[in-house]
């Protein structure tokens, strides 16, 4: 049986009625005295879903109390409908998760791994196997497969870690840094394969990123966590409508023109220290600065809508969000 | 877009929790399987069970009317003839002396060998339980899909199960089953049974207490090296120290090697066998003292405290293995 067709349109978090794919209600752990998650309580539907924060915000954490890997100190936790804690091992049948650190059995080759983990999902040998070696097909493993995952480079085992992850053909993928350590064209690649799980299989993704290029390029959601507490869930989309639209503008030649003429039409102009222009826009569109440079003849321009506009959301939400909490 | 992900789907009905457990197990025993020094002790100890059977056959047939054994002793002249005739009267006339004390003898024997077997090979086989687990944060990967640690400890068990099974308790089954084929009558089977009971007994106890301890040993360290040592540490030196007569019996308790020492004895009963086979008539005096004293010294004082002391370990070694096994 073959993949269905796509049929999955963005769904806003704020206005939806659910199933919800994860719910949480004041979730919180605690290590010690540190609090590592804070009354976390959530309502996520199903997307791909960025999950964003500085380092120990609480990123991993949160994904391993809805894996049940750390126990909950506090409130409950639904998963894909499933309560964690009252269906342990149910809660955690139809997930699929792919760890920041390395984490393979020794002496296994990259297909057995595979294999041996649909196996423990509950797929018969020969079905985890035929799946092994197609998931390893995708996540572009090719005769690598036959060696030992201990002497795999790190790009090798992102995608060995993802491959065991998607095996079992989950309804929920949570992937801790997929892209760490993996070179352009693999990390291009791989980000084609999480961006089209949710679209060609259905396939809902929780992706930890430090990349905010890489969440921007492939999430329809994000969830900002900041100190463990929850700061923001909002469409990718809602995000950057709340962001001051801005366009970065690299002229080939005439700098100078391309800044008095925009300055003459009232709009504000930045001159960057790389040479670049930063123009305020009051649209999300870039009609007007290409009608601009039709009418006074200027030469050709890269233009880059709303760039680094979730770093910036990001940062200032962390910044207000570090004030609030000061 | 074009479709990127051509793939089947898998929409099936899971198998359930007794198949992932048994996935654990057989992963792990295929591994051990695949190790020169297994395949050693594997052919060693079936060497050992077949041993078993041939031993118990010439046993068998030493008291079968016209049977090779006593055609061949009459080739041997008049005396050695008269000898296995006469052995084989005393043997008709106590069957359950004679028969059970065979079978106790040559299956606590067997015992000794088979443990020596397993504990080899699990010195091998203990970094591999859970050590190389946590230092690769396998476990990760087991506690993400719908399995708990109990789960995960079920299948390691598994495996350990698999390793003795195969070295210890199937061929002490197949020799027994062996002999019997052969067996003149039913008296063999009723007489060897309590013994073969007695070894299944001690190889369960052992079994269990040297898997909680192996497991315990394992999830301690995620070093394989140090996991080794501390098995061995725990067998060999504890074992040595146990042994020496004027170790305190804290001490020597302390060592599982010298607890199953004293359980095997215990169970075994070797002392009431001698002394059953001393009470027959017709031996000499020199005879009956010696297996009298030989009985004294088989005795097992604590033999309770030893399975006590093994509970114990069992217990300890659960906690240790419940406090080490978390996703890292």
């Amino acid at each position: 049986m073959k993949a269905p067709p796509p049929s999955s349109p963005a769904i806003d978090p704020n206005n939806h009625e659910g199933p919800f794919i994860i719910e949480t209600q004041g979730l919180s752990k605690s290590f010690g005295s540190q609090r590592s998650l804070n009354e976390v309580t959530l309502q996520v539907p199903p997307g791909t879903i960025g999950l964003l924060g500085p380092n120990g915000a609480g990123k991993s954490t949160l994904i391993k109390c809805l894996l049940n890997l750390e126990k909950a100190s506090a409130g409950s936790a639904k998963v894909l409908g499933v309560d964690i804690r009252t269906s342990n091992r149910a809660s955690r049948q139809r997930i699929g998760y792919s760890p920041e650190q390395d984490s393979h059995v020794s002496n296994m080759v990259g297909c057995e791994y595979v294999t041996y983990a649909g196996q423990l999902s509950g797929m018969p040998f020969h079905i985890a196997r035929q799946r092994a070696h197609e998931i390893l097909d995708l996540v572009g493993m090719g005769q690598e497969r036959y060696r030992k995952v201990d002497t795999y480079s790190t790009g090798m085992r992102q995608r060995v870690k993802l491959a065991q992850a998607l095996v079992h053909d989950p309804d929920l993928v949570f992937l801790d840094e997929p892209t760490n350590g993996l070179d352009p064209v693999g990390r291009e690649h791989i980000l084609r394969l999480i961006g089209a799980l949710r679209k060609e299989l259905g396939t809902s993704v929780v992706m930890s990123s430090h990349l905010l290029r890489d969440i921007e390029r492939v999430c329809d959601q994000v969830i900002i966590i900041g100190n463990g507490r929850l700061i923001e869930h909002a469409s990718l989309a809602e995000l950057k409508n709340r962001h001051q639209r801005i366009i970065e503008l690299t002229p080939s030649s005439q700098a100078e023109r391309f800044y008095s003429t925009i300055t003459e039409a009232g709009r504000n102009v930045v001159r960057l220290s790389n040479g670049k222009l930063r123009v305020d826009s009051d649209a999300d569109s870039i009609e007007w600065i290409l009608e601009l440079m039709q009418t006074h003849r200027l030469p050709p321009a890269e233009i880059v809508l709303n760039p680094d506009a979730l770093h910036e959301m990001f940062v200032k939400t962390i910044a207000a969000a570090d004030g609030k909490h000061s | 877009m074009e479709n990127i992900l051509d793939l089947s789907r898998w929409r099936e009905c899971p198998r359930g929790l007794l198949y992932r457990i048994w996935v654990i197990a057989r992963n792990g025993l295929q591994f051990e399987l695949r190790t020169r020094l297994f395949r050693w002790l594997l052919a060693a100890s079936w060497f050992w069970g077949v041993s078993i059977a041939v031993l118990c056959l010439l046993f068998n047939q030493s008291f079968t009317t016209d049977s090779w054994l006593q055609n061949l002793g009459t080739h041997f002249g008049p005396r050695i003839g008269a000898a296995l005739t006469a052995s084989k009267a005393i043997v008709l006339l106590f069957p359950d002396v004679w028969i059970g004390g065979f079978f106790t003898l040559i299956l606590r024997a067997h015992s000794v060998l088979a443990l020596l077997f397993s504990l080899v090979a699990l010195t091998a086989l203990v970094p591999r339980l859970i050590t190389r687990d946590r230092a690769s944060n396998a476990l990760t990967l087991y506690l993400s899909r719908p399995l708990t640690s109990m789960d995960y400890l079920l299948g390691k068990f598994g495996v350990i199960v698999g390793i003795l099974g195969l070295l210890w308790s199937a061929p002490l089954v197949l020799g027994w089953i062996l002999s019997m084929a052969f067996a003149p009558d039913r008296d063999f089977v009723a007489y060897s049974l309590p013994p073969l009971l007695r070894a299944l007994t001690f190889n369960a106890i052992a079994l269990v207490s040297i898997s909680c301890l192996a497991l315990g040993v394992s999830a301690c360290s995620r070093s394989s090296r140090n996991a080794v040592l501390l098995w061995v540490g725990l067998w060999m030196i504890l074992g040595t120290v146990a042994n020496s007569p004027k170790t305190p019996t804290l001490l020597r308790l302390s060592s599982f090697s010298y607890d199953l020492t004293e359980v095997r004895t215990g169970l075994f009963q070797t002392e009431s066998v001698l002394r059953a086979v001393a009470d027959i008539p017709l031996l000499p005096s020199e005879v009956v003292e010696k297996l009298n004293q030989s009985a004294k010294r088989s005795d097992a004082p604590n033999f309770k405290n030893a399975l006590c002391a093994l509970a114990l370990m069992c217990v300890v070694s659960s906690v240790a293995f419940f406090r080490k096994l978390r996703a890292e």
